[in-house]
């Protein structure tokens, strides 16, 4: 290798002798000093040889390595960019927006593509799913697996190192009356903190999760209850359906942003197996085949290959549950799922974090518009430069004429467009670390400015700089220096047919981009607003909705509270209904059971999702009975009945509403039911998901939502009513609410952001598109002024003018559209199966998106148009 | 060029590669230096100037014998040009009706 670099340095003429000395060097060294020191001094020498780089190079005649010329050609450079200062001006401009945008894009994109690789592990991290049959038909495809399943692994398959179980809970956390409901609390194995890259701060990673009633908590959480972070020792109390005073552990440093999985509290495993004890001692937490609320993970050794582990699995499982399949009918499979693919490639029930999911399809979009956006950029770049190179050509011809040869002319070309690249890239830089904030708050995205300091991302720009400027500098430089100097001396301009259909072609591409991205965002935004216009079917205003309280005294006394708390609240003026229930709409579903008629065979079971109701629900919401009855409190009996909605009622074979009242159903297995009404479908979540068969048992204390219906455009009054009437029934309680409506288009977050962004890109490329018109109209009119001069002068007035003017460039844009159309519709309808209700394309689509590039692109060169129009035909007569 | 002046380094070499007369190339340059001047110098220093003396006019070189320990490539031998032994002769007066002017070393020196 250090010959190698010496081949590079010394001129053949000398190599010879200077490789001689320092093998010669090296022969003595070996002798004196040994194999390896000799080997690093000749390597330390040859490495030091650079320094004789241009040794005797000089006195060869060569034609672009000297430095004066450089200097030169960067002077010129800059003589021509002050020159003309608005050509200077927009060529940068265009390619530093350009670059700009590519630069924002691609860190978003690398964000999204780095969950979860921090785990030193990743590469053999596993996440466990949970997939039930019932024949052909995947009823349960979930994030979460049954408990049994980690040990199991762990027991049969030699591949798998280590697992970890976690088990999402909230709950409310106190310490000396300071409380907060927390959300993100996990019930982790020991060997959680072992195999994720989650370090502890404080504590002993041995021990940290092994002894019941332990809990390890982050260091914003010690921050929060404490104040300080060496918090091991003391105690935290938590309240849920566990209640117990927990010790603290061990500290770790905040869960990354970056993680599929977060946690601010994690809690011993063995806590939530002294919860589930059974009589002989086992813990259903350990052995159940059956409760999905466990995600699990497991670290395979090095090398292990999933898709064959998943294969051996299956037989395994059959050997342990087969029987189980065989008399009830059904079948799991629990395949493994790399944990870097869960941000982007998942979308199963029960993800950790389900509103942070990515899209793996949008992801990949927004890279193509990155690179479409610097191609568009560049493509600008190409074109301006082009153009400008008529009044380059008397530069060109003198140049030629003094001895310059055509490769000294293309390496200054190069180096402008080098140095401008360079500019551009610089701007660009500077843009994106101003409006970093500002594209945060646009997109809702969390980018720091840290990716600054990363060297692969300098790499990256590297790359790009040289690529775009070599690429962008090589069209226009071959162009200029195979101008023949006697014609341009002359001043007769010599047009190149191709030069200007290649030219063509590529403000074609950029419009027909623009057109691409314009029609693509106004489908976005249409849809978007489909959406929310649709009929949900249950009415969202002014619906006030607080989490019900988890600390109180005795349960027994809880229902009696409630009841109080809920007649209070009724007495208000400001509030027209209220009611209580275990979840909301907008909210995912995680109360499953099995259901079918009483009457049917077990293979009839189908899953439905419960939510548990009071009799004041369907009121409130304004769901539709399309047949029966709501519960009625005078009806003692109600717990035995039920309602059910239509994909339930269709779900269960029955024609029409009014034949599905007084059908017996049976919930679970056990619980006989009667239906006694049947409601509308409504969305109980977004247009993203399709509609499930719900059935609504009635459950007067349910309370983990306490919807409240206002009246009154004062919220705020409302809003601090409630609180202490909150206060005062369940003191120590904290008081936390939303409003139904926002919490329901939270769920469109993900569409917001993706319009946002999109509109965002529609407009740099437009902009940079204009740029490139731009440019080509003040080449071509330049090049018939002449043209122009006789048609005034023979009578032609401005409007004429400018209509021929605009005519060439109208064709092109024309062109542009009808090339798009395909594009966008293709992309766009993809897009849109997405969706359970969408919209379909319409032409207005098109037109408006043809319609707004005309009208930009006629503004951004009219004013051009205009003023050539304008000049007097006696100068452009004597232009020669 | 910047005329006939030449470095301290450079004179140095200059100097090394007349006392060794025939048997002046890099390496023996390079541990000449060493014993006469306690000099350590990288190698590559010592052809970036034996090169540049030569360009210069200083030295003229030629090819020598190739050895079993070069590899079997050759050795380039340098010697002083009239011209170098000039320079050297006039650096060396230069500094000497320098020290000349120095009262005290004057005095020392008769």
């Amino acid at each position: 290798m250090a010959e190698k670099l010496l081949r590079l340095i010394y001129d053949d003429e000398l190599l010879d002798d200077i490789l001689g000395d320092l093998q010669e060097m090296f022969q003595d060294r070996v002798e004196s000093k040994g194999l390896v020191k000799a080997r690093l001094h000749y390597f330390k020498d040859a490495f030091l040889s650079i320094r004789n780089y241009d040794l005797r190079r000089k006195r060869k005649v060569r034609y672009n390595n000297s430095i004066p010329m450089l200097k030169n050609y960067i002077k010129t450079t800059f003589r021509t960019l002050s020159k003309n200062r608005v050509y200077s001006a927009l060529n940068i401009f265009g390619l530093a927006l350009g670059i700009a945008a590519c630069l924002f894009i691609s860190q978003y994109v690398s964000y999204e593509y780095s969950y979860d690789k921090f785990h030193s592990n990743h590469e053999n991290l596993y996440r466990v799913k949970y997939m039930v049959y019932r024949g052909e038909d995947l009823q349960i495809n979930c994030a979460a697996a049954v408990p049994r399943v980690g040990p199991f692994m762990k027991e049969n398959m030699p591949e798998v190192v280590d697992f970890a179980r976690a088990y999402p809970m909230s709950g409310v956390i106190e310490r000396d009356n300071i409380q907060f409901r927390e959300n993100r609390i996990q019930i982790a194995d020991p060997a959680f903190l072992k195999i994720f890259d989650y370090p502890l701060i404080h504590g002993d990673l041995e021990t940290a999760l092994s002894e019941p009633n332990t809990v390890v908590i982050t260091e914003s959480i010690a921050n929060k209850y404490f104040g300080r972070t060496d918090v091991v020792g003391e105690t935290l109390n938590l309240y849920t359906w566990i209640e117990k005073t927990l010790e603290i552990t061990g500290v770790t440093a905040d869960v990354p942003e970056n993680s599929h999985l977060k946690y601010n509290f994690l809690i011993s495993y063995e806590t939530l197996n002294n919860q589930t004890r059974n009589d002989d001692g086992t813990a259903s937490s350990e052995t159940a085949w059956g409760w999905y609320d466990f995600n699990t993970y497991v670290l395979l050794e090095d090398g292990a290959d999933p898709k064959a582990f998943d294969e051996k699995f299956e037989e395994v499982l059959y050997a342990e549950r087969g029987e189980d399949f065989e008399k009830y009918n059904f079948r799991s499979d629990f395949p493994l799922q790399p944990i870097t693919d869960i941000h982007l490639y998942s979308n199963l029930l029960q993800e950790s974090e389900p509103a942070e999911q990515g899209d793996g399809d949008t992801v990949f979009f927004l890279a193509i518009i990155a690179a479409f956006i610097l191609i568009i950029a560049w493509i600008n770049y190409i074109n301006l430069s082009t153009a400008k190179s008529l009044e380059r050509a008397k530069e060109v011809g003198v140049r030629k004429s003094m001895g310059a040869y055509k490769r000294q002319l293309v390496n200054q070309f190069l180096t402008e467009s080098f140095v401008l690249n360079f500019l551009a890239l610089s701007l660009a830089v500077i843009l994106v670390v101003i409006t970093t904030p500002f594209f945060n708050q646009l997109i809702d995205a969390d980018l720091s400015r840290a990716f600054f300091l990363e060297p692969n991302f300098w790499l990256a720009v590297l790359g790009v700089y040289v690529l775009g400027s070599f690429l962008s500098g090589l069209y226009p430089a071959f162009i200029l220096s195979s101008f023949r100097p006697i014609q341009v001396l002359k001043g007769k301009m010599t047009t190149n047919k191709s030069g200007i259909l290649l030219r063509r072609a590529l403000v074609v591409f950029q419009f027909a981009a623009s057109v691409t991205l314009i029609a693509g965002t106004i489908i976005v935004y249409q849809q978007l607003s489909h959406m929310k216009k649709l009929d949900v079917g249950f009415d969202m205003t002014d619906t006030m909705v607080m989490r019900g309280p988890e600390v109180f005294a005795v349960d027994s006394l809880f229902g009696n509270a409630l009841n109080a708390f809920e007649n209070e609240l009724k007495s208000n003026p400001n509030i027209e209904a209220v009611t209580n229930s275990s979840n909301v709409p907008g909210d995912e579903i995680f109360w499953t059971r099995g259901m079918r008629k009483q009457e049917d065979t077990r293979e009839k079971n189908f899953t439905v999702y419960l939510v548990g109701v009071d009799q004041d629900y369907f009121p409130t919401y304004d769901i539709e009975f399309l047949a029966g009855r709501n519960y009625d409190k005078s009806f003692t009996t109600d717990t035995a009945n039920v309602i059910i909605n239509k994909a339930t009622m269709e779900y269960l074979n029955i024609q029409t509403p009014d034949e599905a009242i007084g059908q017996r159903v049976l919930i679970g297995g056990r619980d006989k039911r009667t239906i006694i009404g049947v409601v509308d479908n409504y969305r109980q979540q977004s247009v993203k998901n399709s509609i499930n068969p719900l059935v609504f048992p009635l459950t007067e204390n349910s309370a983990s939502f306490i919807s409240v219906k206002l009246n009154t455009d004062d919220f705020q009054a409302a809003y601090e009513e409630s609180k202490a009437t909150f206060d005062q029934f369940f003191p120590g309680n904290p008081f936390d609410t939303f409003f139904l409506d926002e919490f329901y288009n939270k769920q469109y977050a993900n569409e917001q952001n993706f319009s946002r962004a999109f509109t965002l890109f529609a407009f740099f490329a437009i902009i940079v598109a204009c740029l490139g018109l731009f440019g080509l109209t003040s080449f071509t009119a330049l090049q018939r002024t002449k043209e122009i001069g006789i048609r005034k002068v023979l009578g032609a007035d401005i409007s004429q003018i400018v209509m021929i003017l605009s005519k060439e460039f109208l064709i092109l844009v024309a062109i542009a559209n009808v090339i798009s159309w395909p594009i966008v519709y293709f992309l766009m309808d993809g897009w849109l199966d997405n969706f359970t209700s969408r919209i379909t394309i319409g032409v207005s689509v098109f037109l408006i998106a043809a319609i707004m590039v005309v009208i930009i692109a006629l503004i951004a060169v009219g004013n051009k148009t205009l003023s050539i129009a304008k000049t007097n035909p006696v100068k452009a007569l004597r232009y020669e | 060029m910047k005329g006939n002046n030449l470095g301290e380094f450079e004179e140095l070499i200059l100097l090394t590669v007349a006392s060794l007369e025939t048997e002046a190339y890099a390496v023996s340059v390079k541990e000449e230096l060493e014993k006469r001047a306690n000099r350590k110098a990288n190698i590559s220093a010592i052809h970036s100037s034996l090169y540049r003396l030569e360009d210069k006019g200083f030295l003229i070189s030629e090819f020598g014998g190739a050895t079993q320990k070069r590899g079997g490539k050759k050795k380039r031998y340098f010697q002083v040009t009239n011209t170098g032994f000039a320079v050297l002769k006039e650096a060396k007066e230069l500094k000497e009706n320098f020290y000349k002017t120095i009262p005290q070393l004057a005095i020392i020196t008769i």
